[in-house]
């Protein structure tokens, strides 16, 4: 079922665009945080997408045999990793998250980046959510051959 | 079996177009996947398979990598405004599919109720 397939391709980028604008809003969230349980500063994260092609028994089993064709390409969220980037370091000695020399290790965010990162993450959700309009109405579609002429 | 052949042959033509729909909706859900590679199919090639009903063995259309599109430095070359702009023609044929094949029951049914 084709039309069917196309609405799960396009939930899988929904949802994996909008774990992306939430993994933003964290960074944007903590651009400050000098203090977690894990001890230091806040670590930007970043997501890692990856196109989810079944395997190659499937596509063949799916085309040899009557089965239609195997879902196509979506798109899945495989991890979230830490960014390497080191702390900046700023001269603060009355923060009680102060090293002995009086330096505060703070995450190295740069808001612009999460900013841009997070408008390309609403636009790419809007995209796939005019592909799933577009597959609902072709859908609709479909269904109006049965009504009666 | 479809009831004529020229539903048959929308039939076909509907399938081959909801697969493009499919790749295209796989293209714009890998816009932010680094190295992903646009993929398309073949229409004319597709709709040969799809028609050749004779063999047991019906190959499904098989979608391939689009060349000739630039490149982004992360090794994605999903094209947006392509993409956007296959989704609406390829709507806009499935609609055109649809409203065929409605006409092709009009015109049964009008020949079922002799032409009244």
């Amino acid at each position: 079922m084709g039309l069917f397939d196309m609405l799960n391709v396009s939930a899988s980028a929904l949802s994996a665009e909008r774990q992306r604008a939430e993994v933003t809003a964290a960074n944007l969230a903590n651009a400050e945080t000098t203090h977690t349980d894990a001890g230091g500063p806040y670590v930007r994260k970043e997501v890692v997408f990856s196109a989810t092609n079944s395997s190659p028994f499937q596509s063949v089993f799916h085309r040899l045999g009557n089965f239609g064709q195997a879902p196509g390409g979506a798109v899945q969220l495989t991890e979230v990793v830490d960014d390497k980037t080191p702390p900046v370091m700023r001269y603060e000695p009355g923060n009680p998250d102060a090293d002995k020399d009086g330096y505060v290790a703070y995450p190295a965010i740069n808001p612009v980046t999460e900013m841009v990162d997070l408008m390309g993450a609403v636009r790419a959700y809007q995209m796939n959510a005019s592909a799933v309009t577009a597959a609902k109405q072709m859908i609709q579609q479909s269904i109006d051959i049965l009504k009666s002429s | 079996m479809a009831t004529t052949p020229l539903i048959q042959l929308l039939q076909g033509y509907l399938k081959v177009t909801a697969d493009r729909q499919q790749t295209v909706a796989s293209n714009i859900a890998n816009v932010d996947t680094p190295g992903y590679h646009t993929k398309d199919i073949n229409f004319q090639a597709a709709m040969q398979q799809v028609m050749n009903e004779g063999s047991q063995l019906r190959m499904e259309p098989v979608s391939m990598e689009v060349d000739g599109l630039p490149e982004r430095p992360d090794g994605n070359n999903v094209n947006i405004d392509r993409e956007s702009m296959m989704l609406a023609e390829s709507q806009l044929q499935y609609q055109m599919g649809v409203q065929l094949i409605k006409a092709e029951f009009h015109r049964l049914l009008t020949a079922i109720k002799d032409g009244n």
